[in-house]
């Protein structure tokens, strides 16, 4: 029950944005990304679900190669792997309760009725069952995400992917949603992948942290490994220096 | 200059130049593209089925995108079309009895479809290229694919149907409008009765046939080129931008080759 990444290279037309990503996840673990901007931290979260398909190297997912399945095939993957994207991303459309109805609809078949009750409890578990029938223009940007965070986990996933989940939240509901995810490692074995620029999150729930730079795992390890590392790069990164060898 | 930045410096001009892509790569890749959201549109339309509402919903609002639009275009369009008609053939036989009717077989055969696709394109292509793209850039359509929702089948197909169905209900509205501008102007300017004008003697059905297929055919291009164009987004609000334009630009094109390619066939399968 691990996630493998095995050599990954991506590129954009000229842009190349992977450049041999090689890493495992273990069961169980909250595994943190971090990396500057626009290095590829969610480009490479989204080649695990299939939402991008990698130029070259392999995913494993539970000892399965799944980089090379078909759309149709990968379904059966979001189902055990959700994710909570970067911007929210709610259905403009919709209801804050038919987006979360809609993963039990199309993947477990229920009707509109039964994904309805099911998805108020859903949001009743993020404290947003007052804004049930609201549309996602209406409520703010952390309340959206909270949505969203109940979207990704109606179907119970095994696997998470939190693409900076604690952005655009208040101190408060980012710290809840730091204390959401661990809990869903420790209590329900769920193993998270999280991206995040957040230290205070990186700090307080990280089992493992991978830093990402210039295409590549600059280093993975520990929190105590992040905090005594002699890495300058590093060090610049979690300091937050201005003036360092870090390179855009 | 530091040493160190005249060693990133050199470093940068060692590398490999990049490879270039020709356009002509780049215009198949994207026919391809096309052609996939092509089959997979046709696809869903016969096998699936469909969120309640949603083609309703897109009915609505093309329709409310366009009608007006579309009525006072083709109106000028159609009167201008026949002042110059009439203008010309003045010159030649200063006979205007045949106007209207030449002027109507004109129109069904192709104009009413050909000239009315194009500020059509430009108002329903925008449109759905603005909506689709601002979706996949702020990951909606992501989204969509993690809950086992494919997006053409989602987003695609009820603009696809709506735009053929609409498409074709405007554009022979237009048609009509344009008729009635035309018989407005040549009574006007050139004294034509208006039970003269309307002349059906030389319209066949093959000109009916042909005329109603290019509409159906123009509606589905625009929804299909437009979509396409906005699934492929990328990068914020100016790729929605880039992606409006090419969406238009697409649609144009896409008509003119078309009307090029159904014209020709026409005249040998239904012969004017
Ligand atoms: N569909 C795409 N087409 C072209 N380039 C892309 C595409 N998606 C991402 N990129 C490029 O890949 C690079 C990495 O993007 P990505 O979104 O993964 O960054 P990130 O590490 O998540 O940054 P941030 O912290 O800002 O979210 C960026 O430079 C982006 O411009
Ligand atoms: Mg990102």
């Amino acid at each position: 029950m691990t996630i493998t990444f095995r050599n990954i290279h991506k590129a954009f037309g000229p842009k190349k944005v992977l450049q041999g990503v090689s890493f495992t996840v273990r069961d169980g673990e909250c595994f943190f990304i971090v990396g500057a901007s626009g290095v590829g931290k969610s480009v490479l979260i989204k080649h695990l679900v299939g939402l991008l398909r990698p130029d070259d190297g392999d995913i494993f997912l539970d000892d399965t190669e799944v980089s090379r399945l078909t759309e149709r095939e990968f379904y059966e993957v979001r189902k055990k792997c959700a994710m909570v994207f970067q911007s929210s991303t709610l259905f403009d459309s919709m209801t804050c309760e038919q987006n979360v109805a809609l993963p039990l609809r199309k993947h477990m078949g229920l009707t509109m009725k039964d994904a309805l009750t099911e998805a108020r409890e859903r949001l009743s578990q993020v404290h947003m069952s007052h804004f049930a029938t609201a549309y996602p223009a209406e409520i703010g940007d952390g309340m959206r995400k909270r949505v969203a965070i109940a979207r990704a986990l109606t179907l119970k996933p095994s696997y998470v992917l939190f693409d900076e989940p604690t952005t655009s939240l208040d101190p408060v509901s980012a710290r809840r949603t730091d204390v959401m995810i661990r809990e869903l490692c420790d209590q329900f074995g769920v193993t998270s992948i999280v991206v995040s620029h957040d230290l205070v999150s990186i700090f307080g729930i990280a089992d493992r942290i991978a830093m990402l730079y210039q295409g590549n795992v600059r280093l993975l390890g520990t929190r105590e490994d992040f905090k005594n590392t002699d890495d300058p790069v590093v060090r610049q990164f979690m300091s937050g220096e201005a003036e360092g060898p870090m390179q855009v | 200059m530091t040493e160190a930045a005249a060693q990133t410096l050199d470093a940068a001009t060692d590398e490999p130049p990049l490879p270039k892509r020709s356009a002509l790569t780049d215009m198949l890749g994207e026919l391809a593209d096309l052609w996939r959201v092509t089959l997979d549109t046709l696809f869903y339309t016969f096998n699936h089925k469909r969120e309640k509402g949603a083609v309703i919903t897109q009915c609505y609002a093309i329709g409310n995108r366009s009608l007006f639009f579309m009525v006072v275009t083709m109106g000028f369009i159609g009167a201008i079309v026949v002042y110059q008609i009439g203008i010309q053939t003045a010159r030649i036989i200063p006979d205007m009895s045949l106007v209207g009717a030449t002027y109507v077989k004109l129109l069904i055969r192709d104009l009413a479809a050909s000239v009315g696709a194009m500020p059509l394109a430009t108002r329903v292509g925008a449109g759905i290229a603005a909506e689709i793209g601002s979706m996949v850039v702020t990951e909606q359509t992501d989204a969509l694919r993690m809950s086992a929702a494919d997006p053409v089948d989602y987003l695609v197909v009820p603009r696809f149907l709506a735009s053929v169905l609409m498409g074709t209900s405007i554009l022979l509205i237009g048609g009509a409008v344009a008729y009635f501008a035309g018989m407005l102007i040549c009574n006007l300017s050139f004294d034509v009765n208006p039970y003269v004008y309307m002349n059906f003697s030389m319209v066949t059905s093959g000109d009916c046939i042909l005329g109603f297929i290019k509409c159906l055919v123009y509606g589905g291009t625009i929804a299909l080129v437009s979509s396409q164009r906005g699934l492929r987004t990328f990068g914020g609000s100016e790729g929605v931008g880039r992606a409006t334009t090419e969406a238009v630009v697409g649609s144009l094109f896409a008509i003119i080759t078309l009307n090029l390619i159904m014209s020709t066939i026409g005249n040998f399968l239904l012969p004017a």
